[in-house]
């Protein structure tokens, strides 16, 4: 008994499994957490070394350069970069996506170990460095204040940061932009020269003051006492009564040589929220925890904790990565339902009848929520990736049903009764379902192994489109014929209310039937017009891809709510100034633009405990980073990428600011963004590589919609140095080191002791006092002591001279290089290169440079070849699947047709809506070779049925194509319409699936118009050739029997 | 003694076995899956995916005078539909046990 024959039998069993099916995915529905991405790990490791004291060309040639040359036989590896500077080398290894990781750091490690021998003594250990997603900040919290500024450290430390990062998956709670607080002792280099004091020595002092020890224990009597001594200062004050030493029989005190400051550090980041100062707490979660979760959770913890806050100090989101996402989610459900809506009155407007339609609608719900079982059983989560193929998949889970459905109808309207005509239906399109479906899947299946930053992406979306279609087309084989079986009547009485309604529909489609019929007809007793027509139409629909009316990028800019950016002043500028430039800004943006829901700025050095902002942001007194977040997409008209070009534009009015660049796009999300087109140049002489850079910087700007151009080698940045003549210090009875130490030791201060209050510890600084440490002549009178104790003054050692540094110098796959990049804004990337490399073109570059293009460029260009390669196995697939269906190598290759005229739906509907081709749309297209045979093979299969029932050539075709209409347009309109929410959708994230939508329905229905037609021609075609072959053949055989005998 | 060969489309099952029934018909043999063809209309029963109907078809020996209902009763189940089809052939039997 065949399964849909056990399926009518037994509707119970039948129906209970599938009920089950149902509960099973409910339960993992809710479990599933929610996320934006599907887990992506990232490819990035970074292995960072120090070498004290070297120059950037001394690191690059003795540190960076073996291990590079060690590193670049890791396998799988795809780039290493590395960057050379002062005193550190830092080499960063890209991997392919959907590696593991801990495999490759193993691996690096043991590189590593091989070269360790061969590095320079002074050099340090190499650290291995993953970057990972889960780096991404989960939340940014600004704290604003005004008299608790002082203490905001210490309070955000203990009542904000303790308890979130309490949170369960809260990985690191971070402050940066608050001052700690510093006891610092300023000395008058006048007065203490005077009394013959150092300040190595003022600071031993202090050490020496500053200490609690344990005297042992002793035996009093009967008991055991501890004996201590408790020498800690308890307040900073007391340093200054400190006995430093004696000078013509008097004590000197610490206040008689220097000033002590309870005061915060100096040197520090400062940022700024809506312009008011504060502070800015960055959560970052631990691997693996869930974004959305964590934030939940530190939401609803923040009033709580603002409770307990001084009065003064605000707390408020600026960036909630989680926002972001559920937004998304929600706006890609809500396209769900949707399409759900419009699959069902496509259905019920094509049969007609309640019953029918429940019965199809059915299988969406239950193959969809399958899906939900395998998310819940792979540790998946409802993401992008996810919830888009649940609509895309909406379209196509109902036409197996459809089909079957529909063939049993036509069998109950024959005479049968309905358990015979479900049985006998389901059987007539079994093998055209199941091919169909086989199709689908070899379409989507291959995705599973694509490679690369679209494997990661698209491999969910296979596996889930994947399950979907199987499940439905189980659906369709046994729970519809079984429906129909228990519902379907063989003249459902209708109402009169209904017949108005449904009477014009039918009329309708009735006559469009006969119509179709009748131009079926036609078409094939005039197959080579219709084929004149078809190839010029394919070739018409070119046109708009071969003259460049329809651009390529690689990913679609995705409006994020966020513009962020940074501003250089020239180097050196004092960080005072720069908040300045940056608070008028500020002020200007906040009134200009209503669409700015919150600014928030830092500007300075950020302190060397801060790892994210060290690591992650530029910084230094001249640069001031911007954050801006605009209200929700649909209370703003104009996008973030109009924002950002007018921010771009303020900016570039203000001549003090040297460089800037702004960015769509938080940062904080992977994808999305604008592209960037980077040109590399690669040389070893820094003379020849900085021409041709300044040239690229001086033409690209010109270039139409390019914008934000910077070059990736930093400015020579001036600098002091002290030139220490070797014999002067040798006859002093110095050397360089202990001469050097002794100007550390003044301007960047000692770190003499630590103050320790409450529980927390703070550094008591000995340093000169701000008024000496201001020009050169302050330089030059410090005074050194030897170990005779006889003092010299600097500029009797040496000189003190301007000079520029080096610049940090940048590899990548082990050559010197420069990057000019610049973000694409306003053209698409096709046209921006081609313009870019006119450009090239024109520079003379000397012979030892050369030059490529990358960015966004290089990885749609890998991802194209990838995806590519893809669509090619996909299309032999298909063929594969179609052929082993038919048995035959001609049927496959006249559905086949129906491709290309999928391919001008796309450029057509791409050229019409004014999008790019982009790595979406090729996902799309590929898609679409899926979906277009699966009309063809409706047909072919009916057409080839009606001539084993002995029709002729043209009467099979004829009544098998009329036949068949219905199916086929429904199959087609209901991935259309199921699409077309995708396409309509304004939601956040969309501009991200928009594309590809847009190309299936554009494709679709060219593709389904065309094939209605062509395929029919083609068929009658093929099969004339080919009986007349057999005839021939018969012939032929005929009249050798004759001639035989 | 008569016997009756119907040979019908599997649809038809239940419909058959009521009209023995109604008869006072208790013994038949018969084969689920027969295919078959109309000598003149109706579609074949190959079970093919062309023609993808069967037949099923019923022998039973029945006394003579029930012969003409039945044979009656099926003819106007046969009118119900024309594409399903149902043949019933008469002959005599001689003897039994």
């Amino acid at each position: 008994m065949s399964l849909y024959e056990s399926s009518v039998r037994k509707p119970v069993m039948t129906s209970i499994i599938f009920i089950a099916v149902v509960i099973l995915g409910l339960i993992s529905y809710y479990k599933l957490p929610i996320d934006l991405m599907p887990k992506i790990e990232s490819s990035t490791i970074m292995v960072m070394t120090t070498y004290e004291g070297a120059s950037a060309s001394d690191v690059e040639t003795n540190v960076t350069r073996p291990l590079e040359s060690s590193l670049s036989t890791v396998s799988n590896l795809k780039n290493i970069n590395s960057t050379s500077k002062e005193n550190r080398s830092i080499i960063t290894l890209e991997f392919d996506y959907g590696l593991d990781l801990n495999v490759l750091t193993n691996d690096i490690r043991n590189k590593l170990d091989l070269v360790k021998s061969y590095m320079p003594a002074g050099a340090g250990n190499p650290i291995i460095f993953k970057l990972s997603t889960d780096m991404i900040p989960v939340i940014m919290i600004s704290a604003t204040a005004n008299q608790s500024l002082p203490a905001l450290y210490k309070i955000l430390d203990t009542k904000v940061s303790n308890p979130l990062a309490r949170i369960n998956g809260v990985g690191s709670v971070s402050i940066s932009g608050a001052p700690q607080r510093e006891i610092q002792v300023y000395i008058d280099p006048v007065k203490m020269e005077a009394f013959h004091l150092t300040i190595e020595s003022l600071a031993q002092s202090i050490r020496m003051e500053n200490l609690n020890t344990p005297a042992g224990s002793m035996d009093v009597g009967s008991d055991t006492y501890a004996l201590r001594v408790q020498g800690e200062f308890k307040d900073p004050k007391e340093i200054n009564n400190i006995i430093v030493g004696n000078y013509a029989g008097k004590t000197i005190r610490m206040s008689d040589v220097a000033v002590i400051n309870d005061k915060l550090e100096e040197r520090a980041q400062e940022s700024y929220t809506n312009g008011l100062q504060g502070a800015s707490i960055i959560v970052q979660k631990q691997p693996g925890s869930n974004t959305v979760q964590i934030a939940r959770e530190i939401q609803k913890m923040l009033p709580e904790i603002q409770k307990g806050l001084p009065s003064d100090i605000k707390l408020s989101v600026i960036n909630d990565s989680s926002d972001n996402i559920v937004r998304t989610i929600n706006s890609l459900a809500e396209t769900v339902i949707y399409a759900l809506l419009f699959v069902m009155i496509v259905v019920l407007f094509f049969l007609g009848r309640w019953r029918a339609t429940v019965i199809i609608i059915l299988t969406i719900p239950i193959s969809l929520i399958s899906a939900f079982i395998y998310l819940n059983i792979t540790g998946g989560t409802l993401n992008i990736i996810s919830l888009s193929s649940l609509s895309l998949a909406i379209g196509l889970v109902v036409d197996d049903a459809i089909v079957v459905l529909e063939n049993i109808t036509t069998h109950i309207e024959r005479g049968s009764r309905p358990k015979t005509a479900a049985v006998n239906g389901t059987n007539e399109v079994g093998l055209s379902i199941i091919a169909s479906t086989l199709t689908i899947i070899a379409v989507f299946l291959p995705l599973t192994m694509v490679s690369g930053m679209a494997g990661v992406m698209f491999s969910q979306l296979g596996w889930m489109v994947t399950i979907i279609i199987t499940v439905s087309m189980i659906c369709a084989l046994t729970l519809t014929p079984m429906l129909a079986s228990q519902l379907l009547r063989l003249d459902p009485k209708r109402s009169k209310g209904f017949n108005k309604v449904y009477g014009p529909i039918e009329n309708f489609l009735d006559k469009l039937d006969e119509k179709y019929a009748t131009l079926v007809n036609w078409a094939v007793r005039h197959k080579i017009r219709i084929l004149l027509f078809a190839t010029a139409f394919f070739i018409a629909s070119l046109i708009p891809i071969i003259v460049g009316w329809v651009g390529t990028e690689n990913f679609p800019a995705q409006d994020s709510g966020f513009v962020s950016g940074s501003i250089e002043m020239p180097i050196g500028t004092r960080m005072e100034i720069t908040r300045d430039v940056c608070q008028r800004l500020n002020d200007q943006w906040k009134k200009k633009y209503p669409e700015i829901d919150m600014i928030n700025y830092n500007v300075g050095q950020a302190s060397s405990k801060n790892i994210f902002g060290s690591l992650f942001s530029k910084n230094s007194s001249n640069i001031g980073t911007f954050s801006i977040r605009l209200v929700s997409l649909n209370k703003r008209k104009r996008s973030s990428f109009a924002l950002t070009d007018s921010i771009r534009h303020d900016i570039s009015l203000l001549p003090e600011i040297r460089k800037s660049a702004i960015k769509e796009g938080g940062g904080m999300s992977m994808m999305g963004g604008q592209s960037t087109i980077d040109v590399e140049v690669y040389g070893y002489d820094f003379a020849q590589t900085d021409k041709v850079a300044a040239e690229l910087l001086k033409r690209i700007p010109n270039i139409k919609g390019l914008v934000n151009t910077t070059v990736s080698r930093e400015d020579y940045t001036p600098e002091y140095q002290v030139d220490f003549d070797r014999e002067k210090l040798a006859l002093n009875g110095l050397n360089v080191a202990t001469a050097s130490n002794y100007l550390s030791n003044r301007i960047n201060g000692i770190t003499a002791s630590l103050f320790r209050e409450d529980g927390e510890e703070y550094s008591i600084v000995v340093a000169y006092d701000l008024k000496y440490r201001q020009s050169i002549q302050d330089v030059e009178n410090i005074l050194i002591y030897n170990s005779q104790g006889q003092a010299v003054r600097v500029k009797d050692l040496g000189k003190v001279v301007e000079r520029f540094t080096p610049p940090t110098i940048e590899r990548k796959n082990r050559q010197r290089i420069i990057t000019v990049s610049s973000t694409v804004s306003g053209t698409t990337l096709d046209v921006a290169v081609a313009s870019i490399n006119k450009e090239l073109a024109q520079i003379d570059i000397p012979s030892d440079v050369t030059t490529k293009i990358a960015g966004s460029f290089k990885d749609q260009q890998e991802s194209f070849s990838d995806l590519g390669m893809l669509l090619g196995i996909i299309i032999l697939l298909v063929f594969v699947v179609m052929a082993s269906q038919f048995e035959s190598i001609t049927y496959p290759f006249i559905i086949m047709f129906s491709v290309p005229f999928g391919i001008s739906g796309v450029v057509l509907a791409l050229w019409l809506t004014g999008s790019t081709f982009n790595v979406m749309t090729f996902v799309g297209v590929i898609m679409l070779v899926g979906i277009v045979v699966k009309n063809g093979i409706v047909m072919v299969d009916y057409i080839n049925l009606n001539r084993e029932r002995g029709n002729g050539i043209i009467r099979a075709v004829v009544t098998g194509g009329k036949s068949r209409l219905r199916p086929v347009l429904m199959t087609s309109l209901t991935a259309i319409l199921g699409m077309l929410p995708l396409a309509m959708s304004h939601g956040q994230g969309a501009e991200m699936w928009k594309p590809m939508a847009v190309t299936v329905i554009g494709g679709l229905t060219v593709s389904t118009m065309l094939t209605l037609v062509v395929v029919p021609v083609m068929y009658t075609l093929f099969a004339a050739s080919g009986v007349k072959r057999k005839h021939r053949k018969n012939k032929k055989a005929a009249l050798q029997k004759e001639l035989g005998e | 003694m008569k016997s009756i060969f119907i040979s019908f489309d599997q649809a038809y099952y239940d419909q058959v076995q009521t009209i023995l029934t109604l008869n006072h018909v208790r013994g038949f043999s018969g084969w689920e899956s027969v295919i078959g063809r109309g000598s003149k209309t109706g579609e074949p029963h190959f079970g093919t995916h062309a023609w993808p109907s069967l037949n099923t078809a019923i022998i039973t020996i029945v006394d003579d005078e029930k012969v003409k209902p039945i044979l009656e009763q099926l003819r106007e189940l046969d009118g119900t539909s024309e594409r399903m089809g149902i043949r019933a052939f008469v002959w005599n039997i001689e003897d039994g046990m």
